[in-house]
């Protein structure tokens, strides 16, 4: 037991970050550990894709910052449960555009507890509403002709029953 | 809109992954931010299809008809994997309108022998999992289509109701159709014969686990063929050989679990069993009297072998069999769980356990026998909690099912057990069950609501609930579109509603809005979420901030349309009970004036006072009495018949409980308050009745029979009439014992208005034959109701304070009388200005009613009281200072009299200042 990182005596072994790089071309540094929360991120750290600067091309600088602070939230050793899921609950509790980035977000860099999260709390929005609420609440034009209407209509109605 | 099918995220290889959605996203971001919005239809696929797997068929369902590219995504087979139709009726019509998206269903519940008919509509020909429960009428035609047209069939449950019209016909066809089948179980078969047996054990290679439940008889010998079965559960069903049982099944050779739960098993054959097979693991004996019952019973000890039983450690004989695991006791399931490696045999065995004991456990905690106290407390709570966590839903529901039957130890008076609801709370349950209270499923969310229900019961657990949050998801599942659930949810927050501290935060949660909404969503034909609806806004009308909530939320109007329409009694006694609430608040709201002015409430409730049902006469009574508070609605109760229905249930209640003979007399109360209403009440006969009430024992109804006598003597005829029935001895009664100060004071008053002299004028006016006889008798009266009055003002009077205050003026002397004198709830009541007037000229009545009429006119003007200002004024308007001044100086005058006449006099002068500070 030399100068291995378990022994206490020795300098704490440097926690090993990595480098990411949003679309609008700002750099985040992430705790290696709690980048394995991205799969697509253990395939470049598997691959010795990682020690430059991994360019994300399709997450901005705004959304890669909350998904950095997230996954280090959850690779955090000792949270209890209940503090998590308060914890959660703050993070998705923000603006629709935002939480819609973080689904693009967590579905490109696959983080599943991300991507459950954000997919949960639409869920939660959308719960209860009829479609024409829904239509409204996403901002989507009824593109159904007046059969097609009729036809999903028909075709959704036994759930209503 | 073609573009969406292009996102389809690839996962082979990671730079194609970023190459390819690189130039898609760029493309989204200019849109998103040309639009100023984001395009939520823009979202991938992948995303979109978990979206709708968070959600419920209904919401599912709504979400697929808001455009053409999510209803494309709505029918992907991988959300057509598996399908819950409990909750939806289905028809044939409805089940052929699926059957495009079932063309790769594997599991599919239903519910119902109709869902039964009309699953071969589906097409499901890949089905795999078929599990239906309410299968009583499920015929053995039915269950034989169903089997020949889903060849793949691997695991059939029919359960736990008793499918009764099913025979062994229907299994043998199964057995021929069906050569995949794993897993049977069907319950309440009355005869599993043995050729079908052999059918199955012929043409079935692969079946290893057949549960024949609560049936009447099945073949021990046929069972005892089926070579390839290693699990069989036989629980509940009778006439079981257990001779045969013992020399034959130890000999089939894979068999490991034997479930033999809630049978006649004794001893001999539990220890035969676990000697002599070679292959089996676990004997499962919950609730088997025989075995319980013998006090010589040892449990055979052979190592890799365990016994179930209420008498075992269950967690550590299921813990002994894991070779590999080091888990001890309760943890045995969460280690199983938890751990990665994955052990085929092991993991059966476990699942099997998790089924068998979910249904043992809830058939324990639906018959509740005597002696399992610290079983429950030691096993079934934890095993329950555990179950709840496994990862078979029906397993899930049963447990949460068990937990809500299993802490109700009295279902009549929906009384909890402590221990036990504590026990549960003490392990975590209430976040388990708050969480499977969240899952989309709608069989999860139901159970879950009803186990918060009940265990809410219990304040401590009504309280951990609120805290972790239960309020808010609770009133999130009252607006669920599926009744079951809403119905549990309504039923959590009646419960919780007790509570004064959940109130708020019930309303505060939209629960308010919630249950109104409920109660019109399901005006016909749920009565069981009626009730419960009605239930939780009568308790939290109870409170004035959320009686606000409910009259804005629509409640006034959705609660009398109860009362109208519904004939179910346990919602028109809810929502009598919310209408007496929403009207309890006197000036404090307009509530009261509001239910009064709803379309046909008063109507409905004075029909209602003559349900034949208890709870609903009282709980209407009650509604009257509260309402008849506002002068207005008290003339229109008297229009709609209130007089006469009030004096025919209080002529009826004699044998009532006292709230309904408390609420009966109180309503009659508060409708003598108007002469022409007493008149009337009078009239109809309701002065007897009265009389009789009031020789109650109980303190709330003599009380109000008091006040309502005290109303009606105001009118000589009915003085008369008090007289005539015999109601001075009552009222002397009273008047000298009662424990209520507030009885004793409105019986001394009745009897003061009935000998005042009016009464007398009247009889001498009716001349007939009889009226000298009658004044002869009066006389008599008289006397004794005068005595007794004068007894009853002395012990209100402090001989020593008199003496103090006769000798000075000082007002400290005088307050001190007061305060002896005073009765608390006499601040209430509320007099007229007739009534005001009559007890100033009683003042000039030469006997003891000086003294009464001067200690009444001081209870109803003691400053802070509600009304006395009220009563101040009338008697400015009626000059009552200088009768009061005249008293006070009367030489001849009783000392009380002048005292109180005093008194009176310095509150005028109180009032008098204040009203002229106010302007």
């Amino acid at each position: 037991m030399s100068s291995s990182s378990s022994s206490s005596s020795s300098p704490p072994c440097p926690k090993k970050m990595i480098t990411l790089k949003s679309s609008d071309g700002e750099t985040f540094e992430i705790e290696e550990i709690a980048a394995l929360q991205s799969k697509t991120l253990e395939n470049m750290i598997d691959e010795n894709c990682a020690s430059t600067p991994i360019p994300l091309p399709n997450v901005k600088g705004k959304i890669l910052a909350k998904v950095v602070e997230f996954c280090t939230k959850h690779a955090e050793a000792g949270a209890d449960a209940e503090t998590l899921r308060a914890w959660d609950a703050e993070f998705v509790g923000v603006e629709h555009a935002i939480v819609f980035d973080y689904i693009l977000a967590a579905n490109f860099l696959e983080i599943p507890t991300l991507l459950d999260l954000a997919c949960e709390s639409v869920a939660e929005m959308i719960k209860g509403k009829t479609p024409d609420e829904i239509r409204k609440f996403f901002n989507i034009n009824n593109a159904f002709s007046p059969e097609e209407e009729e036809d999903v209509r028909r075709q959704n109605q036994w759930a209503f029953e | 809109m073609s573009r969406r099918l292009r996102r389809r995220v690839s996962k082979k290889g990671k730079e194609k992954v970023v190459a390819h959605s690189y130039t898609e996203f760029e493309e989204e971001v200019s849109t998103s931010e040309q639009n100023g919005d984001v395009n939520w239809t823009c979202l991938p696929d992948d995303t979109v299809i978990q979206l709708f797997s968070c959600l419920n068929y209904r919401d599912r369902a709504s979400l697929a008809s808001t455009c053409k590219t999510w209803r494309c995504l709505s029918a992907s087979p991988c959300l057509w994997n598996s399908l819950d139709l409990r909750a939806h009726k289905c028809d044939s019509a409805m089940a052929s309108s699926l059957a495009s998206r079932c063309r790769n269903l594997q599991k599919l519940r239903f519910r119902g022998a109709e869902s039964a008919d009309a699953i071969i509509f589906l097409q499901a020909r890949n089905l795999r999992e078929l599990s239906g429960d309410y299968c009583r009428k499920i015929t053995d035609a039915t269950l034989s289509v169903i089997a020949a047209r889903h060849e793949l069939l691997e695991c059939l449950q029919l359960g736990p109701d008793f499918c009764e019209r099913i025979t062994s016909d229907a299994v043998k066809q199964i057995a021929f159709c069906c050569p995949n089948l794993t897993k049977l179980r069907l319950s309440g078969i009355r005869d599993v014969q043995g050729d079908a047996i052999s059918a199955l054990g012929k043409h079935c290679p692969h079946l290893t686990d057949v549960g024949f439940l609560d049936c009447l008889k099945v073949d021990e010998l046929a069972l005892g063929n089926v070579a390839s079965l290693r699990f069989l559960s036989v629980a509940g069903t009778s006439n079981v050989k257990w001779g045969v049982v013992s020399h034959v099944w130890h000999k089939l050779p894979n068999l490991v679990g034997l479930d033999v739960s809630r049978t006649d098993v004794g001893p001999a054959a539990v220890s035969r069993l676990l000697i002599s097979s070679q292959s089996l693991k676990v004997l499962c004996a919950l609730n088997c009297p025989v075995l319980e019952g013998d006090a010589n019973f040892t449990v055979p000890k052979i190592k890799g072998k365990s016994l179930l039983a209420h008498f075992t450690d269950i967690f550590e004989g299921i813990a002994s069999l894991f070779a590999d695991i080091t888990s001890k006791g309760k943890t045995v399931f969460l280690d199983w769980r938890n751990s990665k490696k994955t052990h085929k045999s092991m993991d059966e065995m476990m699942s099997w356990f998790e089924w068998i004991l979910s249904h043992s456990l809830l058939r324990s905690a639906e018959n509740n026998p005597q002696g399992l106290d610290d079983f429950w407390l030691k096993q079934g709570a934890p095993l329950l909690l555990i179950l709840m966590q496994s990862s078979q839903e029906d397993v899930q529901e049963r447990a949460a099912t068990g937990l809500a039957t299993f802490v109700v130890i009295d279902d009549e008076h929906a009384s909890i057990d402590r221990g036990r609801a504590e026990a549960v709370m003490r392990d975590g349950g209430i976040r388990l069950l708050l969480d499977l209270a969240k899952s989309w499923r709608e069989g999860l969310q139901s159970e879950a609501a009803k186990a918060i229900a009940n265990l809410s019961v219990n304040v401590n657990v009504a309280k951990a609930v609120a805290e972790e949050g239960g309020i808010d998801i609770l009133a999130s599942l009252a607006r669920s579109m599926n009744r079951l659930v809403a119905e549990e949810a309504a039923g959590g927050l009646w419960n919780l509603s007790v509570g004064e501290e959940h109130k708020g935060a019930i309303a505060e949660a939209g629960g308010v809005k919630a249950l109104v909404d409920l109660i019109f969503k399901w005006s016909s034909g749920g009565d069981g979420v009626l009730e419960r609806a009605a239930g939780a806004l009568a308790n939290l009308a109870a409170d004035d901030k959320c009686s606000m909530a409910v009259a804005l939320a629509g409640g006034v109007h959705a609660l009398v349309m109860l009362a109208r329409n519904c004939k179910f009694e346990g919602v028109q006694e809810q929502a009598a009970r919310a209408l007496a609430n929403l009207a309890a608040h006197g000036d404090s709201n307009g509530n009261n004036a509001a239910v009064g002015q709803e379309v046909g409430a008063l109507e409905a409730l004075v029909q209602l006072t003559r349900s034949p049902h208890e709870g609903v006469r009282q709980e209407a009574a009650g509604a009257l009495w509260n309402l008849s508070f506002d002068d207005r609605n008290r003339e229109a109760i008297a229009s709609a018949g209130g007089v006469e229905a009030l004096v025919a249930l209080a002529q009826t209640c004699s044998n009532a409980s006292p709230g309904l003979q408390e609420r009966a007399a109180g309503a009659l109360w508060g409708l003598s308050v108007s002469e022409a209403n007493s008149v009337a009440i009078g009239r109809e006969g309701g002065v007897a009745p009265l009389i009789a009430l009031a020789r109650s024992d109980a303190e709330d109804v003599h009380e109000t029979a008091a006040g309502a006598l005290w109303n009606l003597a105001f009118n000589p005829g009915n003085a008369l009439r008090i007289v005539e029935e015999g109601g001075v001895p009552a009222l002397v009664h009273l008047c000298s014992s009662s424990v209520s100060k507030m009885a004793r004071f409105m019986a001394a008053l009745a009897l003061a208005y009935m000998f005042d002299g009016r009464m007398d004028e009247y009889a001498l006016v009716g001349t007939s034959s009889e009226s000298t006889s009658k004044i002869v008798s009066l006389d008599g009266s008289r006397r004794m109701a005068l005595k007794h009055i004068e007894a009853f003002i002395l012990m209100f009077s402090d001989r020593q304070a008199f003496t103090t205050a006769a000798a000075s003026s000082a007002p400290a002397a005088l307050a001190e009388v007061t305060e002896g004198a005073r009765i608390q709830e006499a601040g209430h009541l509320r007099c007229s200005g007739a009534e005001i007037g009559r007890f100033i000229s009683m003042l000039k009545n030469p006997s003891v009613l000086k003294a009464c009429a001067a200690f009444a006119l001081l209870q109803f003007t003691i400053p802070g009281g509600r009304h006395a200002l009220h009563h101040a004024k009338l008697m400015q308007n009626a000059g009552a200072a200088r009768v009061l001044r005249a008293t006070a100086a009367a030489a001849t005058a009783p000392l009380e009299a002048k005292i109180f006449a005093r008194i009176v006099l310095r509150n005028l002068e109180h009032h008098q200042a204040e009203s002229s500070k106010g302007i």
